[in-house]
């Protein structure tokens, strides 16, 4: 390697010495190497398991299980294992079985219902929760503030066993430690109430801490400006401060559409069997191709497929604003 | 009719415990159709007053009144007034008509009153042809007159400015300024305006309020307010640069100040008694150097005085004259007994670190209560004096 240097002014040094040596005059290049090799190891970690799911998604069922993914190729005479796996076979048709077995949109529209239900909800809470910590000076600001992060950082699972008998509808609400009985909340398992009211609770103050400081940015002049020409404090909220916080509602709004999206923990619950009329999601779906006896690999992984295609939209058409929301909420009057 | 009366505003805050309070039991009445300026310096209550007029602040006590309404409690939005900012608050997710429109386009006009308005508006702050730029494209004049135009097209009954010039560079500052007054003779409408710009608040106002410590100091038209001040504060805030004061002692025939004496009658003045303690206020263009005694209706005898720092303005020059043992003094007080500003005529051929006797017009001389700071006379007139014209202008306040 070192061989052919010797026309140049630092012969006697390697070739990692001469880059060391130009990576000190300019250290962007360090960086740049750094950044790539970071881009790499990310995009490998996240796209990887895409690719796997569509070699195993075209992959006939029937050669799911009988050798290996990893073929053996012969060049030139040298023989090896092909370092990346490969489809055995090729059967597009996964993509429509999944629909003919399972009536999997049903599962995708229910997912979709919820999230963008949740999704509103949550917009039009925080939104007000956001204006008031935001924009207004209380005593007990910072206390409330931080009793909803702190209430944030619960583990979920705890509050699934009380909101389950809540749901479950046959049995009043006692006040804690008698009981006394309360009321008798409605039965709400299996439908969209059980699943959107925890949601919307649970992802509440992530977007309230979003908005909060973005509403907080809005200078109070173009709050006074609009009230003066007429709205309420309300309408300011709704015609002025929330457009010029856009970035920051649309990072909320895309979060919190994601998480309920992919939300399986208390949907499977909440829906007591996978079914689509019970509003189970698409985690629920994928898994009714799991039988008791069978396991429809190809059929989860295109139906894995399908159901992130919505969230890839999403993302591609909000992306500016969800970059320009998480990394900067600051705007110019 | 618009005629705005504020009686008994107070506005406190409670700051973690301490009770500050922003205004302090104000009266004002303000006819239709007046100019009127808030001035004073800053932190004096002149905005918040200003906002609680226009509704974003409710007031602790007291009540408000436009037209014949009691607003005290009433939301902006009902008050019928339009407001014009500091930071001109355009929204910045609009374009100029959409800002402009705002008002009327929540009020349900419509769409072709609400063209044919904006059309109007656009034309008197002449921003025709501008009505599709976002306000991020426009220069600060600019966007000051869209705020201009999106306040005038409601056709409120009141109009409140806060401060709207103090963001531009000083040559639009004059013009948006004569662009104010042409406006207001225009809409005949009342017109509230906040500075804390004397000289802008002298040049647009029919009536200066001035303001301190949330207190109501005087208010009067402009001229009144720079020649018969109510108390020291008004004079040391109106009047660019400020009147001098020094502290004196009234005698049988003088007033003695730490550096000269002047004659005067303390028997012809109201007020004044032997033995007062007074503060005098002396405005520089009432000083003049001893070569032009004779042009002085009722001057002073000389004072030695040796000039400090000259400070040519081109329509004038201020001279700095020091007094007595010519050390200079940098106290923050309000009277500096050592030191004089003059402004004397820009051929003057005065240099520095020169001795000279200058000479005050005594009839220009303000006296003030040392202990209170009311104003006792506005000028003082020589025992002596056959002064036949100016024993009429002995007036004394309050």
């Amino acid at each position: 390697m070192a061989t052919s240097t010797d026309t140049q002014e630092q012969s006697s040094d390697g070739p990692l010495q001469r880059w060391t040596q130009s990576a000190i005059q300019d250290p962007e290049k360090v960086y740049r190497a750094l950044f790539y090799a970071a881009m790499v190891f990310f995009l490998v970690t996240t796209l990887f398991p895409f690719y796997w799911l569509i070699v195993l998604a075209v992959t006939p069922e029937g050669n799911l299980l009988s050798g290996s993914f990893l073929p053996t190729v012969n060049l030139f005479g040298v023989s090896g294992t092909f370092p990346l796996p490969v489809p055995k076979g090729f059967n597009p048709g996964a993509f429509v079985t999944v629909f003919e077995q399972v009536p999997f949109h049903l599962y995708m529209l229910n997912s979709f219902a919820l999230a963008v239900t949740t999704t509103v909800i949550v917009l039009f809470v925080a939104s007000l929760a956001g204006y008031v910590f935001g924009r207004l000076r209380f005593p007990g600001r910072a206390l409330l503030m931080l009793g909803i992060l702190a209430i944030s950082y619960f583990p979920p699972a705890a509050f699934v066993i009380p909101l389950f008998q809540a749901f479950a509808g046959n049995a009043p609400i006692t006040i804690p430690f008698t009981s006394i009985p309360l009321f008798t909340p409605p039965r709400l398992l299996n439908t969209p109430g059980s699943m959107v009211l925890p949601f919307s609770a649970l992802f509440m103050p992530l977007s309230i801490f979003i908005l909060t400081t973005f509403y907080g940015q809005i200078p109070d002049g173009l709050e006074d400006a609009a009230r003066v020409e007429g709205t309420t404090r309300l309408g300011a909220l709704f015609r002025v401060i929330m457009p010029l916080s856009a970035p920051g509602v649309a990072t909320a709004a895309v979060l919190t559409f994601i998480a309920v999206y992919n939300e399986y923990f208390f949907s499977s619950i909440m829906a007591t069997s996978p079914e689509a009329a019970k509003w189970s999601p698409i985690v629920g779906g994928i898994l009714s191709y799991q039988t008791q006896y069978t396991t429809q690999f190809n059929l989860m992984a295109a139906a894995s497929i399908v159901g992130v295609l919505p969230v890839v939209i999403l993302v591609i058409v909000a992306q500016e604003r969800i970059v320009s929301g998480l990394t900067s909420g600051a705007l110019k009057e | 009719m618009a005629r705005v009366r504020l009686e008994h505003v107070t506005k406190r805050y409670d700051d973690q415990g301490d009770v500050v309070t922003a205004v302090d039991d104000m009266n004002l009445d303000i006819a239709h159709g007046e100019f009127i300026c808030f001035v004073g310096p800053s932190g004096c209550g002149k905005s918040t007053t200003m906002e609680t007029i226009a509704g974003l602040t409710i007031p602790t006590e007291g009540e408000i009144y436009i037209g014949d309404r009691e607003v005290t409690n009433l939301p902006p939005k009902d008050r019928g007034i339009a407001m014009v900012f500091q930071n001109i608050a355009l929204f910045p997710h609009m374009d100029v008509y959409d800002n402009i429109s705002f008002g009327l386009r929540l009020r349900d006009y419509p769409q072709d009153e609400i063209d044919r308005r904006v059309e109007r508006a656009a034309d008197i702050v002449q921003l025709e042809g501008m009505l599709n730029r976002m306000p991020e494209e426009m220069s600060g004049g600019q966007r000051q007159r869209v705020a201009i135009a999106r306040a005038i097209v409601r056709e409120p009954d009141v109009f409140l400015m806060d401060e709207p010039l103090a963001n531009l560079d000083a040559k639009l500052k004059v013009h948006m300024r004569t662009e104010l007054q042409r406006l207001h003779k225009e809409l005949d409408t009342t017109i509230i305006y906040v500075t804390h710009d004397q000289e802008e608040a002298m040049t647009l106002s029919d009536r200066i309020a001035v303001l301190d410590s949330g207190q109501l100091q005087q208010i009067d038209p402009p001229l009144t307010c720079y020649n018969e001040p109510d108390n020291l504060f008004v004079a040391g805030f109106i009047g660019s640069p400020s009147m001098n004061f020094v502290e004196g002692t009234v005698t049988e025939t003088t007033l003695e100040t730490p550096n000269f004496s002047l004659e005067f009658n303390p028997s012809s003045i109201e007020g004044v008694g032997v033995g007062d303690n007074v503060t005098l206020g002396i405005r520089p263009e009432d000083i003049y150097p001893g070569d032009l005694q004779s042009e002085v209706p009722d001057p002073s005898g000389m004072i030695t005085a040796t000039t400090d720092i000259l400070e040519p303005m081109g329509d004038e020059i201020f001279a700095y004259l020091l007094l007595g043992d010519g050390e200079t003094s940098m106290s923050q007080e309000l009277a500096t007994n050592d030191q004089l500003l003059m402004s004397i005529d820009p051929d003057s051929d005065l240099e520095e670190d020169e001795e000279l006797g200058v000479v005050i017009d005594r009839r220009n001389v303000h006296l003030f209560d040392s202990a209170t700071g009311e104003a006792i006379v506005h000028d003082l007139i020589p025992y002596e004096a056959e002064g036949t014209a100016s024993s009429s202008e002995v007036e004394s306040d309050d």
